[in-house]
């Protein structure tokens, strides 16, 4: 397909994505637009350093081949490069989406499906609301000059409604959302909707503000997910690690962070928004065991950093579009489900708080999230609703706090948001997990 | 059938970063293209990355008014301003010699510290043209260095961040300034005794973005603002002065909004002497209630027009106060350089934690703070606890001129 120079590794990453966005603001349409872009991101590795460049000119792609290969140094020996002989090769077509593409249903049968979910909003308290039908299809094709050619779809479908709710001088912006991989499974959400809606309004009508504390925490899965995801799945991630002595000793495997009852997956293969069957460097996703049993165990890895710890490839090297190079992200990220019922473990709390909803999370050395729903919880039951700006905790220090995770399990889907890695994002990412109680974070 | 043609064109080099050393080489050149028709008071939009002819991209958009999406607003027009800030952008082959210079002092003059990110030179254009005579151009090109400085003795993911951003790089400003820096990164100092403090920051973007929402001129007459029915109240201390500022020598981006319109002096007051004088809205949020229209529209380049998200990008808060020094009446400070993850409550209360802060005497950093937590709230922040917006002369970022803002808040450690 492509003619590769010798003495250089060279990969190519086309994506062809079609997206639709309908929105409507209050009952008024405001916009209704179907798009299909493409691109592509090429690669050219001399031993040495990376060449890359991104186009939208697929006309071009051989040009940019060979341009990037007189800015690199031939090297005869790029065979024998560790980068090199650690990077996968594929030949695959592993379209699943051909038939119930999101790009052959009507625009006019999503616009009429996002005007049902809109009809659910008649409560007087929602005085403002903006409400979203968002889909996603896109073909990722990779061929490299080891021999990889693969191709692959993805897609993903969904309904955002943003609700700005007003009851006196209480008042909020609300968002309620939900995804899925096929058109077809979206009418089922409309009850789920209609009890967002109503937990929503409950909420900005009731919640007073949370006296300031240490608190035991109870996580719902989704909040499980972003906790996950910011406490500890950047730790995870290798790059961080790369020439660094004291993070490779501080996260040596084997060290234990968390009791027996924590484990943590990171797993590309799981369909949802975090689906990754392959990653842009063209390794097919695995699941890795981050943390097994409290232990660390694993490793999010590219090529790049597998070779520079010594480790194996992970499927990880992602980037948001074929204007970036992949680097390490995550895929889908999760706690494992445990052995005890979500009522027993809250049966237990005297006191504490219920994370239910929320807004985003951060992940540096101090980890946050910030609740859009939360509720105090008193003598075993989930009580008042109450306002919190931030919740925080230790990324060394917290995981070992995690002492409950339920046999309840749920992995999130939604649209709009992503996580976001300095000058990426957002990404399409999955999370989430059991009910899970850690027994003391800062809530603010 | 009136017809609006908006194109973007950014052009990268990048000089990736990895254990201080150069790994990879990133060229980028990417055009985007967005087409609005109108037509007996609709608006019908196509859009695409690359090259695609324009007259394909009208017909899609004219395919696109049966959609029946309502715009019936007078088009900006008549108007030509070609803007160009920065008529010699960096060359590819010198932001190589100047990444690879910089990253050989780094690691010759400090091996304690581990350096990875991104090293820049970009190139941005932004065109908007009509049938009605609308001719708006800005060009503008940036040097930009962003690492991430991590401590090789800490564990942590990252430790801090070298920042910088120029139209015409000046190395011996820049090291004038990050020597400094790198010497208080070195330089381990505690917190000053008492929990309200002076807190200083010159990334305001949380309380710009928790302003943008409540200054939202449709959340505003619809009473879901936490302003609405103040206008003309006095919301803050008299000293705050809030704007929409589209001013490119101070925050790099197009002067006009995305229905073409251009404010005169490239801004407009929204705060004044902490009373509430406008808030943001584009035609439609403007004529369906009533209300000064301030120029704020948003989308992208193949989106409506729209008043969703409209402000933070472009809200900035009126220098008011001159001799930071004074202010701090001998007393040392907290400057904010990250704090990550923190957010307001609707009606106000701030909470976030500082994950790297400096003490500074009003003029020179002291040494790098442990990690804290702020809180406060916003009518303390801009109330009886402020303290004052400043030119930021202590935390040099570059040629592209910030300011400093500080407050009373409560630190715990």
């Amino acid at each position: 397909m492509f003619n590769f120079p010798d003495g250089l590794y060279v990969d190519v990453r086309i994506e062809k994505s079609f997206e639709t966005k309908i929105s409507f603001r209050e009952k008024a349409l405001q916009e209704q637009k179907a798009r299909t872009k493409r691109g592509a991101f090429i690669r050219v590795y001399d031993g040495k350093r990376w060449y890359y460049i991104s186009t939208t000119d697929l006309a071009r792609i051989q040009d940019h081949i060979d341009s990037l290969a007189e800015m690199a140094v031939p090297n005869a020996r790029i065979g024998e490069d560790p980068i090199v002989q650690s990077l996968e090769v594929h030949r695959q077509d592993l379209r699943r989406f051909e038939e119930e593409s999101v790009t052959v249903v009507a625009i006019a049968e999503k616009q009429a499906l996002l005007e049902k979910f809109i009809d659910l909003i008649a409560d007087p308290a929602v005085v403002n609301h903006n409400s979203y039908y968002v889909d996603k299809k896109m073909v990722k094709s990779f061929y490299s000059s080891k021999g990889s050619a693969i191709t692959f779809d993805w897609q993903s479908c969904g309904i955002r409604l943003n609700l700005d709710i007003a009851h006196g001088d209480q008042k909020d912006q609300m968002v309620v959302s939900k995804g899925a991989e096929f058109f077809g499974e979206l009418p089922a959400y409309l009850s789920f909707f209609k009890k967002e809606i109503e937990k929503n309004i409950a909420f900005v009508k009731e919640a007073k503000p949370v006296e300031p504390g240490d608190y035991t925490v109870l996580l719902s899965p989704e909040a499980t997910g972003i906790f996950t995801h910011e406490s500890f799945g950047h730790k995870s991630e290798s790059d961080f690690m790369v020439g660094d002595e004291t993070m490779k000793k501080e996260w040596a495997l084997g060290k234990r962070v968390g009791k027996d009852l924590l484990t943590i997956i990171d797993d590309g293969g799981v369909f949802g928004s975090g689906f990754t069957p392959f990653d842009d460097e063209g390794t097919k996703s695995k699941k890795t065991k981050i943390i097994s049993q409290g232990k660390l165990t694993g490793r999010l890895h590219s090529a790049g950093t597998a070779t520079a710890l010594e480790e194996g490839l992970t499927g990880n090297a992602r980037a948001i579009n074929f204007e970036f190079e992949p680097i390490v992200r995550m895929t889908t990220t999760y706690i494992a489900k445990g052995s005890r019922p979500l009522a027993e473990i809250i049966g237990e709390m005297e006191k504490g708080i219920y994370l239910d909803t929320l807004k985003h999370g951060s992940g540096m050395s101090t980890f946050t999230l910030a609740p859009a729903r939360a509720y105090k919880i008193e003598n075993g039951k989930i009580t008042e609703p109450v306002k919190i700006s931030v919740v925080t905790g230790n990324v060394f220090t917290t995981l070992d706090l995690v002492d409950a995770v339920s046999s309840e399990f749920e992995l999130a889907s939604f649209v709009g948001g992503g996580c976001g890695k300095m000058e990426q994002a957002p990404l399409s990412i999955g999370f989430g997990g059991p009910y899970t109680r850690v027994q003391k974070l800062k809530v603010q | 059938m009136k017809q609006e043609f908006i194109t973007i064109t950014e052009k990268e080099t990048a000089a990736r970063v990895q254990a201080g050393a150069v790994h990879a080489v990133r060229v980028k050149d990417i055009t985007k293209k967005g087409v609005r028709v109108y037509r007996d008071g609709k608006i019908g939009l196509a859009g695409a990355v690359g090259s695609v002819d324009d007259a394909k991209l009208v017909n899609e958009a004219e395919e696109n008014l049966s959609a029946g999406i309502e715009y019936p607003y007078a088009l900006s027009g008549d108007l030509k301003d070609h803007r160009s800030y920065n008529d010699e952008p960096m060359s590819s082959e010198e932001l190589l010699e100047q990444a690879e210079d910089i990253l050989a002092v780094l690691r010759r003059d400090y091996p304690d510290f581990g350096f990875s990110e991104l090293i820049s030179t970009t190139e941005l254009a932004y065109e908007m043209r009509n049938s009605e005579g609308l001719d708006l151009k800005y060009e503008d090109a940036f040097f930009v260095v962003s690492l991430i400085l991590k401590e090789k003795a800490s564990a942590n993911l990252f430790d801090g961040f070298l920042a910088h951003v120029s139209r015409k790089f000046d190395p011996n400003r820049f090291w004038k300034f990050n020597r400094a820096l790198l010497e208080a990164y070195r330089t381990k100092v505690d917190l000053p005794a008492g929990e309200r403090l002076p807190v200083f920051s010159f990334e305001t973007n949380e309380i710009l973005y928790f302003l943008s929402q409540a200054l939202n001129g449709e959340r505003f007459a619809k009473g879901a603002s936490l302003f609405s029915g103040k206008m003309g109240q006095q919301l803050f201390s008299k000293k705050v002065g809030l704007e929409q500022n589209r001013d490119p020598q101070n925050r790099p981006g197009p002067f006009f909004d995305s229905e073409g319109v251009v404010l005169k002096n490239n801004r407009i007051a929204l705060v004044a002497e902490g009373k509430l004088k406008r808030v943001l809205t584009d035609k439609k949020t403007a004529q369906t209630y009533n209300l000064e229209h301030t120029g704020a529209a948003r989308g992208a380049y193949d989106d409506p027009p729209s008043i969703d998200g409209a402000g933070s990008h472009a809200l900035r808060f009126k220098t008011d106060s001159k001799d930071l020094t004074a202010a701090l009446a001998g007393s040392p400070a907290i400057i904010s350089v990250v704090s990550s993850g923190g957010d307001f409550t609707a009606d106000g209360s701030y909470a976030a934690p500082v994950q790297v802060a400096f003490l500074f005497d009003g003029e020179r950093l002291l040494g790098k703070l442990p990690e804290f937590t702020v809180s406060s709230h916003l009518d303390k922040m801009l109330g009886a606890d402020y303290i004052g917006t400043f030119d930021n002369t202590v935390f040099d970022l570059g040629d592209i001129p910030t300011q400093l803002q500080g407050y009373y808040m409560t630190v715990k450690r």
